[in-house]
This record gives structure tokens, C-alpha cells and sequence, in this order.
């Protein structure tokens, strides 16, 4: 660990006076308050063998350091070397400083040090060392402040040091100290010692650093680092990230990262076609391979495994996913068989070798094709439609027959994409002969999938260790591997319980994973004569791919946005899902509500370009206003806080709206193709699992879950454990940000150890990091953790140190945290005693205080009602983040290449708990909203090959194409979650909708309206050459 | 059928230290580090030379180590991510990418660094898009490049005054 410290502070006496203070520690040292004793090295008559009283947690020692002074630059810099150990540990450390001359003959100290510590030491203090270095440095430059201020303010402090000579400590050293720099021996004036403490006392409590004529501390950096905003709360504070530490030096562990000699590894034998029937599978060759151990086919695998239990009611409940293909492959990419063998790139030979017979059928790529039935997937389920499902609320009808304008509005189409996490898949497995199954693995969704996995091993959930580490990113997509999780154990058992480890390819991951695509058809939309929308009644038809892994959830989920960021009431939208041969999809940043959403901005963008009104009045008008929240929409969402105007008008600032519009216009003039676009979201988050009930009222899901557990360890530290498994959200760090605020402690001293283990027994059945929730949830359980861990200290202390528990506090106190009580903070007992007392020490521990383990668990609960199953009604998620897009978009006339020529987006997640990690969250969001509307989609040929396999054909986003963004924020604090905070993740798709906006804008006046979420150069071409108005929007 | 179990003596220098190992001959320099060497900060992510989580400097220049085999390392000197931080000081970029939030799920860190190294290495002031262009062959799905590009601003203000 290593711990860097630097600042500055002004003394009261001359440069000169001041060096020959800091470069000789036989001056120096004696003045810091931990100081013991020292001697000269013989042998290195430079060096000097300092030792000095150190207290961490419940180990207090002498730490013993040889310090060499080196680079003796007088009066100007020198720097100290030194080298020590202490408590069962080692450090080296360099503290340098210079000296400039300050106002009224002082001198101005700028100061710096590193130290690097190693061993048992870093366990002991609980990952707190930072903080108490930090203590200890203040210590010292208080003291050397405050005895430096100035020779008279130095008088003072002799005589009062002279007064007390019973106190040995800092003062008396002091004192000493200054009699042989000054060579005056104060005049003893022991009797005079009342009078003078009054006159010595103002000086020492007039704390020179608040002066800023005096100059001021530097705030000292830590391990995490603190853009003081001047709150003594850590919520709020732009720290720099605990997780850091590992991940920038490459020590991140990630599942491909679990390497060793007897390993073996899975790989796939994969289909190439996106529909066959399997007529033969030839293994022979393959097994034959030197260091191939074994394979399987689907067939074998369904022999021993219960297919996965899908989500959906009947028919689509009657589909049998074995996770590899049986009689027929569905989609290009599908697992037919399994290969086993030593290394991967055996694997690899082993799938040359195996032989496959295929009977190519009749393949169904177009949603409303597969609709019909006419070629169906899955003869077990006997349709394709795997969801079909009514939302109807408010009076449709009505609306439509009081409306001023109606517009009948053709064929929307939301393309596929994925946010293609760099780290893919993967999963590393033991079978026990116990009959249960270790896994590490990088899934999303752990608590649900452990179930998944249970049911298909026919073995129990508690038969099953899953855990995560490190995993390098997500975004949705990795919450339905499940599948491969679950191969991987079953081959680990084919080969006798040898570990094995399965590690996707990039190809197999593009293959396999997609994002949800969608097709919007007949929408009418209702109007006001003032452009009010007042009634939608539309059509949309899901597309989930060749198989159901985590759909048909997906049809319930977009509703959870049902009316957008809109005040409309009547609705109507008959909601179905087909599957196709295409890849399963995923959930995916944005899940289901991005595509609702880009819909009701396309009707928006598209009612105000045939009304002739400008996009920014056009929702202005429809807007849900800020003093309609909480806003209940027509389906019982309870939209929880923001102000969407507001938002609007600083995005049109952050850009420079009324610029940009003068420059539309020149650009016009010049036949060029400038447009602008708004699109405005919400991320929905928090989810309540009871919506599953609308697309299964059979499911055994509701509510939601999450679980934080906190302990004060053997040794005094405080420890945390999660249920989630963060992907790259510094769960880490704000967990210990709001544990350390509701225990008064710095978030260095917290361990928070992340990342899913069903073993630890810190998790609920729902655990996972998916939809936008962690600040709610996560943050939720670790406050009540926090809460009931903070109760159990105050009993326990209150016993031990005989006062009253609203008479303590919690704090740092030189031997790390600890009780105290207010009034006299010297009566205190730290953790580790506290510790003892409710481990090891207890029968010093009344009977009445016996149920204190300081082991705390808190499981959060959000308050959802149960869901109206038949009316679809109910609050689906807890908070609803809003975010504001503007794009400005030029199209060239001649290569119909988009350009992104400015970018602004406003977010507001209520409070953010660290806002450098919130806004991390929002430009990562935008990227892949811009990465897909610009460059990203998965494309297939008339056979259904997917024709961007590589990541060179697929394309994802790079810096070179990734515009500059302007940013801000807005803060309306939720009024459902305990801190403030939304959810913010997911981000709602805002630059899919504002870049469709904006071509439209370049592009309506040549006729063409935008009806596809993607917008590659050929699109664009094809609706320059064919404009498409007249086709696609007609008044009724 | 190739022979895979045919071995051949290879001699790499990594981060200082010297290496030798008898390997497949197909073995590429990526599996390599994280297999032979146990060196697994250097990440793999898309086999096809596109996301340069594998990057690492092979006698100072970047390449990316999934796309060069193993045996064209003999005899060279390869710097990886783990051998960034020296006499216990991190890289200014790996504080600076730390300090101005440059990761989330560190998985392209490690590939992103040693490009940015090498971009700094050969031009100390950088404008944001030369830093852009140099980047361009590291893909991060977290950060949206923008802080990726303060800190490799940062880092470089930070060397320069070193």
C-alpha cells in the first residue's frame, strides 16, 4: 500500500530559523507528539535511529526508523529517506520539503511525502492506515504550526509548558526544543503559571490554519482522495475510488484471470445456420485428439440436467432450453456440442474435427413474419409469439373523437445492438464428489441465477458456491449467461469434478447476446389544437431472438415508462413478442424502456414537425411539470421527483441553443443538412420484480431485494460484504462512503469486499447489479446495516465505558475507532476491545448485552405494493431519473455520413453519492446510445448469417468517433429512498432519440421522416433517394 | 493435423526480468504473459487486434499481444501494465486515470495505459486530438473516452513538470 501526502502551512518565524528546525531531527523530532526516543546510527553518522508511539486499531507499538537527511539545499529544501518496521510490517518513506519566505518574516513550508508499508501492519489497521496517517499528520502540523507561530506566540507556549511541567508531552517538548534553537531559557515563572496560561490560552485556540493571511492546510491526499466541497458529510464528495488501487495497476481479478495447471477448458462445436434441423453429429475425430478429455451433445446433456425454467406463462413456458441445441439449431451461433480438453486452443482443434449434418429450414429474420407462424421455431411451444398482452388506460376513444389533429403514423423500427462488455462471458467450475458445484463467474444477476442453475443441475441452491469478482463490465448483458455457467459445471462433472473453465470468444459473444430490437406499427396519435398530445394507440412487436433467456420479462418492463416523460393519460398498445432465428437477446443498458421511449420520441418529434412547431415547445407543452411529482402515470407508476423544463432550458444553455438555430439556418442556406434534437428520457430503477406478474401471474417473484452485512472483525476492522456484483459502479466506494457517514469514520477505514458470494451468506434472492439500482438498494442495506451495527456498539460501549449510550460517539481515536463519550473523549474503548468483548472475552459481557455479535446483516426492502394484474397497475420501479439530450447533427448530401457536431446532456439522479461516479455513469451511457445510433448493429444476410461477427465488422464506439460532451446536473432528491439517490446506470437511451431527432431535422425538408433508430450512411442514402414522408405519416 | 505438441525454447524479456520457457510454437504473446508468466493484468477481449485490451510495448512500440505470436517476442523485451509502477510509485497515468475517474471496470485499463504510454513516450504535448488518435485502438465500453482523455492530459501536464 502505498500513501501520499502533501500540503502547506505558513510559521510565524524566519526562513533560516526554520530550516535549521526541519533539517536537523535531533531538533525536529522531539517536537511530534508520537515521539519516544532517539539515537544516532554509529555507523552512518547522517542517519539517526528514531523511534516513535505508534496506535492502530488494537495494537499500539514502537515504531523504530533509521532517517537520513539528503539533498541539504539550506534554507531552501532538503527531504528526509528513511526505512522502518513496525508491528509486523515494513514501510519506506521520503518526506522532502521547501521553504519560501512569507509575509511579516514568516516562512511558508511546502511539504510532501510518500510512504510505501507492507505486511501484517495493513490487516491490522483494517485498511484504515490512510486515515490514520492522515490523524497523525494534522497532529504534527498543528503542533508545529501552532509552537512555530511566532518567537513571542513561542514564549507563551514555554511558560505555559513551564507552568505544567506534570504534563510531559508535546509542551513540555516543545519547550526544551525551543531553549536550545533560541539558546534563551525562558525565566521560570512557575508561580506566575495562572495569570500566564490565560494570557498563552486565545493564541492557542485561534487555530492559525483558518487564517487564510496565515495560510492554510493543504487538504491531504489518502488513498482516496477528496475534492472538498467543505461538507463534513461523505455523501456528496467526489472521492477517488478504493477499487482503483488494484485495477490500475493490473491486479484486477477477473473470471479468465483464475489460471493454473489444472485447468481444463470448454469451448463449442456452433451452429451455422440460423435455422436446421440437426440430422447427425459425428464426435469420433474430435475425441480421438491427444488432450481432448470428453464432449457432449445436447442430447447428452438433457439425459442429466431439468431444461431451464423459463420466465414466461404457456406456451411459451412449454420451450425446452437445455442451453445447446437438441433435434434443430434456432439461431446462427448456437451451441451444438460441447467440447472438453486440456488447453483452449486444443478446443479449438477439437471443433474442426467434429462433423455436424444439418438440414437447412426456412429461416424467419422479420418480427412480423414471424408473427404470422408461418415457419414456427420451436414445435414443443407451437406458435412464435411468446407474449401477446393488452395496455389499455384512460379513454382512447374519447380522445380520439374530441381531438383537433390526428396523425396515422407507419412502420418504427428499433434496430439490435449490444453494449458488448470488453470482458465476455465466462465461468469456472468444480464439481465436488459431494454433489456440489463450485462457480466463479462474472453474471449479473447472481441471486436469481443460482436459482436458474439449481433447478437445471437438479441439485439444491445451497449445493451451489457461485461466486464473482472482479468483472469487466456488463451493462445487462451478462445477467442471462446462465446458460454457459451451467454447461460448465455439468462438463466439470462429465470429466470427474475437475475444475473447468469456459471463457467466451468475442465472436461467440456477438453471436449470442443481442439487445432487444423493436417494430412499432399503426400508431395513431391523438392531439389538442394546441399540440397537446392526448391519446396514443399503437402496436409493438418485441423481437427476443431464437430462444427465451430472460424474456418474455422484457414485455413487461417497458411500461415501467409507460407515458415517458409525457403528461398524456389515454393509452392503448398491444404489446406482443415473436421469437426469430436470430440471437437471444439480453437485457441490455437501457432494457426494454429505451425503445418505449425512442417510440414516443419519434411521435413527439414527428407531431411536431407536421404541426410546424419547434421541438423545444413541442415538449414544453407535454411535459409532465415539476409540480405534478410524485406524477402517478395512467399504468400506477409513481414518477418519484424532477423538473423536465428546467432540464430542457439548461441543456438549450449547455449548447447554445439560439446559436445553433442561427446556424441552422446560414447552414440551410447553403443546401446543407443541420439538424437538432432533443430527446428526453427516464431511467426507471429499482425494479419491482412483481411486474413479472404481467407477463406470467403464476411467477413467484415481487418486490425487491438486497442484502449488506457488516462486521467488526477479530481485529477491530470494519468489514463489508454485498450482495451485488458490481461491474465498474464503485460499489466499493460508495458503500464505504455511507457507512462512514452514519459512523463517523473515513471511508479508508472501511474494507468493502465486493463482488457476489453465495457462500458468505450476504445475499437475498434477488441480488445482483441490474436496472439501475444500487444506489437504492445497495445503499439501502449498507445504512441499515450501518444503523444496526452502529446500535450494537453504542450498547455494548455504553456498559463498558458506564455512560449513557446518547452520551457517546463514534470516532478515530489514536487507537484506531473507537466509543467515546462526548464530554470526555479520553473515556473511550476502540473497536478491536469491543470486538473482544462480544467474540472472545464474554464473560466479562453481562447477560442482557450477550446478543451483540457486532455482525450485522440488512436486507432492503422496498415499500411495493402487489401489482393489478388484470389492469396492469402498479409502481414497477421505485425512482425515475430523467436525463436531457441535445445532438446537432450534420448529414452530408453527398456520402449521407451523420457527424455529431455538439452534444449536451442534463441528468438528474436525485443525490448523488459520489458525483465523479455518477457522471462516469452518464457519459457511459451516452457513448453507447451515440455508439449505436451512429455505427453499431448487428446485421444479417438473407440466410440469417450475422454479418458483423468481429469486432471489426461490429465496430464499437472509439474515441475517435466519440463527439466531446457538455455536461450538467440537476439534483431533486428522491422522496423514496432513504439518501436522496436514484438509480441512474441505464440512462434511458437519450442519444438515440436526440440523434433520430436531429437527422430528422437535417433531413424533414426533403421529405424524409426518421423511422429507424439506426442511422449508418446507407440508411440515409436510401431515405435521401426515396423520401418516405407521404408512406409513413398521414392526418386522419 | 498440425502438431501442436512440438515445443520450442523461447528467451522474453518482461518488465526487466528474464524469461525463458519451452512453449507451442502457436502460443501467442498475450497467452503467454498470462499463462506461462502468470502476468494477467495484460486482458483479452476480442481476438481480432480491434479492442487492445492485450496492448503491451514490445521493444517500446505498442502492439497488441493477441495478435503477435509468442516466438516473435524471443529474444525481445515486452512491458506490460504490471511493470508501470516502479520503486513503488504508480505511473502519473495510472494516478492521473484513477484521479480524474479514467476506469470503471478496469478491464481495458491495463491496454489503455500501456497505449497511452507509448502515445506520451513519443510526444510529450499532445493535443486532445492526437490523445484521441492515439487511443483509437483501445476500446472502453465504461468511460465514453472522456476521462480517459483528461487523464492522459493530466498525466502528460504532470510528466512534463516532472
Amino acid at each position: 500500500m502505498e500513501m501520499k501526502f502533501d500540503g502547506n502551512f505558513e510559521v510565524g518565524i524566519p526562513r533560516a530559523e526554520t530550516f535549521a528546525l526541519l533539517s536537523d531531527p535531533n531538533k525536529f523530532m522531539p517536537v511530534l507528539p508520537m515521539y519516544h526516543s532517539m539515537a544516532a546510527k554509529e555507523s552512518e553518522p547522517n542517519t539517526s535511529i528514531v523511534k516513535l508511539k505508534i496506535g492502530i486499531g488494537k495494537v499500539h507499538g514502537i515504531a523504530t526508523t533509521e532517517i537520513a537527511l539528503q539533498d541539504n539545499q539550506a534554507p531552501e529544501k532538503a527531504s528526509y529517506v528513511g526505512k522502518g518496521n513496525v508491528m509486523g510490517g515494513a514501510y519506506n518513506m521520503v518526506v522532502g520539503f521547501n521553504l519560501e519566505d512569507a509575509a511579516n518574516g514568516g516562512t511558508r513550508i511546502n511539504w510532501h511525502g510518500t510512504t510505501q508499508i507492507y505486511g501484517r501492519i495493513l490487516s491490522i489497521a483494517g485498511g484504515g492506515l490512510s486515515g490514520i496517517a492522515e490523524k497523525e499528520i494534522t497532529r504534527v502540523i498543528g503542533s508545529l504550526q501552532d509552537a512555530l507561530a511566532s518567537r513571542e506566540h513561542f514564549e507563551a507556549v514555554v511558560r505555559q509548558a513551564q507552568a505544567a511541567p506534570a504534563a510531559e508531552g508535546l509542551i513540555a517538548r516543545v519547550a526544551r526544543f525551543f531553549r536550545e534553537l533560541f539558546g534563551s531559557a525562558p525565566a521560570p515563572a512557575a508561580p506566575a503559571a495562572a495569570a500566564d496560561a490565560t494570557d498563552t490560552a486565545p493564541a492557542r485556540t485561534e487555530p492559525l490554519r483558518k487564517d487564510p493571511s496565515r495560510g492554510v492546510i493543504a487538504p491531504l491526499g489518502s488513498s482516496i482522495q477528496v475534492d472538498s466541497d467543505g461538507s463534513k458529510q461523505w455523501t456528496g464528495q467526489r472521492l477517488r475510488r478504493k477499487e482503483d488501487e488494484r485495477l490500475v495497476r493490473g491486479l484486477g481479478r477477473y473470471v479468465d484471470d483464475y489460471v493454473g495447471g489444472h485447468i481444463a477448458h470448454v469451448g463449442y462445436v456452433t451452429s451455422p445456420y440460423a435455422h436446421a434441423k440437426i440430422l447427425a453429429i459425428d464426435v469420433s475425430a474430435a475425441e480421438a485428439l491427444p488432450g481432448v478429455i470428453c464432449t457432449l451433445t445436447g442430447k447428452q446433456v438433457a439425459a442429466q440436467t431439468t431444461a431451464f425454467m423459463q420466465i414466461g406463462a404457456e406456451p411459451s413456458a412449454n420451450l425446452k432450453d437445455y442451453g445447446i441445441a437438441q433435434d434443430k439449431v434456432v439461431y446462427p451461433g448456437e451451441p451444438v456440442v460441447l467440447i472438453v480438453a486440456e488447453t483452449a486452443r486444443l478446443v479449438e482443434d477439437a471443433v474442426q474435427l467434429v462433423t455436424v449434418d444439418y438440414e437447412p429450414l426456412p429461416v424467419v429474420l422479420k418480427s412480423e413474419d414471424a408473427a404470422t407462424d408461418a415457419v414456427i421455431l420451436h414445435p414443443e411451444v407451437g406458435t412464435n409469439v411468446s407474449f401477446a398482452g393488452v395496455w389499455d388506460h384512460g379513454d382512447v376513444d374519447k380522445a380520439f373523437a374530441e381531438a383537433a389533429h390526428v396523425f396515422d403514423i407507419g412502420r418504427l423500427h428499433f434496430h439490435r445492438f449490444a453494449s458488448t462488455p470488453i470482458e465476455t462471458s465466462g465461468a469456472v467450475a468444480t464439481w465436488s464428489p459431494r454433489g456440489e458445484v463450485e462457480i466463479v463467474c462474472n453474471n449479473g444477476l447472481p441471486g436469481v441465477t443460482v436459482q436458474m442453475l439449481a433447478a437445471f443441475l437438479n441439485v439444491s441452491t445451497e449445493q451451489i458456491r457461485m461466486k464473482s469478482e472482479d468483472v469487466g463490465g456488463n451493462f445487462g448483458t451478462k445477467t442471462v449467461n446462465h446458460t454457459y455457467i451451467a454447461l460448465a459445471a455439468v462438463a466439470s462433472r462429465a470429466i470427474g469434478g475437475r475444475t473447468v473453465k469456459w471463457v467466451e470468444t468475442r465472436t461467440e459473444n456477438l453471436a449470442c447476446f443481442h439487445g432487444g430490437e423493436r417494430t412499432f406499427l399503426d400508431t395513431k396519435v391523438a392531439l389538442d389544437a394546441d399540440g397537446v398530445i392526448t391519446a396514443i394507440r399503437s402496436r409493438h412487436l418485441d423481437d427476443a431472438g431464437g430462444l427465451l433467456r430472460y424474456e418474455p420479462l422484457g414485455c413487461s418492463i417497458w411500461s415501467q415508462v409507460y407515458p415517458a416523460t409525457y403528461r398524456l393519460r389515454n393509452m392503448h398498445i398491444e404489446f406482443s413478442q415473436v421469437m426469430s432465428n436470430k440471437a437471444p437477446c439480453t437485457p441490455n443498458r437501457g432494457y426494454s424502456r429505451m425503445q418505449h421511449i425512442w417510440f414516443m420520441e419519434r411521435v413527439i418529434d414527428i407531431c411536431a414537425h407536421e404541426l410546424g412547431l419547434p421541438a423545444d415547445e413541442m415538449r414544453a407543452k407535454n411535459y409532465i411539470r415539476a409540480d405534478e411529482m410524485p406524477y402517478t402515470t395512467p399504468n400506477g407508476n409513481i414518477y418519484d421527483s424532477g423538473d423536465y423544463g428546467m432540464m430542457l432550458d439548461k441543456a438549450k444553455e449547455l449548447i447554445g441553443w439560439d446559436e445553433w438555430q442561427r446556424k441552422q439556418t446560414e447552414a440551410r442556406a447553403e443546401g446543407r443538412l443541420l439538424g437538432i434534437g432533443i430527446g428526453s428520457t427516464v431511467d426507471s430503477g429499482t425494479n419491482n420484480f412483481g411486474q413479472v406478474l404481467y407477463v406470467n401471474p403464476h411467477q413467484v417473484f415481487s418486490g425487491n431485494t438486497e442484502a449488506c452485512r457488516i462486521k467488526i472483525g477479530l481485529d477491530g476492522s470494519i468489514v463489508v460484504t454485498l450482495g451485488s456484483s458490481p461491474q465498474g459502479q464503485g460499489h466499493e466506494t460508495t458503500t464505504a462512503m455511507v457507512i462512514a457517514d452514519d459512523l463517523n469514520l473515513p471511508p479508508d477505514m472501511i474494507t468493502v469486499r465486493t463482488g457476489f458470494d453465495s457462500s458468505w451468506n450476504t445475499y437475498s434472492g434477488l441480488s445482483g447489479t441490474i436496472a439501475s439500482q444500487f444506489a437504492v438498494t445497495g445503499l439501502s442495506a449498507a445504512h441499515g446495516a450501518a444503523l444496526k451495527l452502529k446500535a450494537e456498539l453504542l450498547r455494548l460501549a455504553a456498559h463498558t465505558l458506564q455512560a449513557a449510550e446518547d452520551q457517546l460517539e463514534i470516532g478515530v481515536g489514536a487507537m484506531g475507532p473507537e466509543v467515546r463519550v462526548v464530554a470526555e473523549p479520553e473515556r473511550a474503548i476502540n473497536f478491536w476491545m469491543l470486538s473482544n468483548l462480544a467474540n472472545a472475552n464474554i464473560s466479562n459481557v453481562p447477560e442482557s448485552l450477550r446478543d451483540i455479535n457486532l455482525n450485522v446483516m440488512d436486507v432492503y426492502k422496498p415499500p411495493f405494493e402487489p401489482v393489478d394484474v388484470e389492469k396492469k397497475i402498479g409502481n414497477q420501479t421505485l425512482t425515475y431519473a430523467p436525463q436531457i439530450h441535445i445532438a446537432v447533427v450534420e448529414v452530408d448530401r453527398t456520402t449521407c455520413q451523420p457527424k455529431i457536431l455538439d452534444y449536451a446532456v442534463v441528468d438528474d439522479c436525485g443525490v448523488a453519492v459520489n458525483p465523479k461516479i455518477v457522471a462516469g455513469q452518464v457519459h457511459g451511457a451516452t457513448c453507447h446510445g451515440i455508439g449505436a445510433a451512429m455505427q453499431e448493429a448487428f446485421q444479417f444476410d438473407e440466410s440469417g448469417s450475422l454479418i458483423t461477427a468481429t469486432f471489426t465488422d461490429y465496430a464499437p464506439i472509439t474515441a475517435i468517433n466519440m463527439p466531446p460532451l457538455k455536461t450538467a446536473a440537476t439534483s431533486t432528491p428522491s422522496p423514496f429512498s432513504f439518501n436522496g439517490a436514484k438509480g441512474c446506470g441505464e440512462g434511458g437511451g437519450g442519444p438515440l432519440h436526440c440523434i433520430s431527432a436531429a437527422v430528422q431535422d437535417a433531413l424533414h425538408s426533403e421529405g424524409v421522416i426518421v423511422t429507424e433508430s439506426h442511422n449508418s450512411p446507407s440508411i440515409l442514402m436510401e431515405a435521401l433517394r426515396a423520401p418516405n414522408r407521404a408512406q409513413v405519416v398521414a392526418r386522419a | 493435423m498440425r502438431d501442436a505438441t512440438s515445443r520450442v525454447v523461447v528467451d522474453v524479456t518482461v518488465n526487466g526480468l528474464s524469461y525463458q520457457r519451452e512453449i507451442e510454437p502457436r502460443l501467442l504473446l498475450v497467452e503467454f504473459l498470462r499463462e506461462e508468466l502468470g502476468l494477467t493484468g495484460t486482458h483479452i477481449g476480442c481476438d481480432t487486434s480491434y479492442c487492445g485490451a492485450c496492448t503491451v510495448l514490445l521493444n517500446g512500440k505498442v502492439v497488441k499481444s493477441c495478435t503477435v505470436l509468442a516466438v516473435q517476442a524471443d529474444g525481445n523485451r515486452v512491458e506490460t501494465v504490471e511493470g508501470l509502477e516502479s520503486d513503488g510509485k504508480l505511473h502519473p497515468l495510472q494516478s492521473t486515470f484513477s484521479e480524474l475517474h479514467g476506469l470503471q471496470c478496469g478491464y481495458c485499463t491495463p491496454g489503455m495505459l500501456m497505449a497511452a504510454k507509448s502515445l506520451l513516450d513519443g510526444n510529450p504535448s499532445p493535443s486532445e486530438d492526437q490523445i484521441r488518435k492515439g487511443i483509437a485502438g483501445n476500446t472502453c465500453r465504461c468511460t465514453g473516452y472522456v476521462n480517459i482523455v483528461k487523464a492522459i492530459d493530466a498525466a502528460a501536464q504532470q510528466m512534463r513538470e516532472e
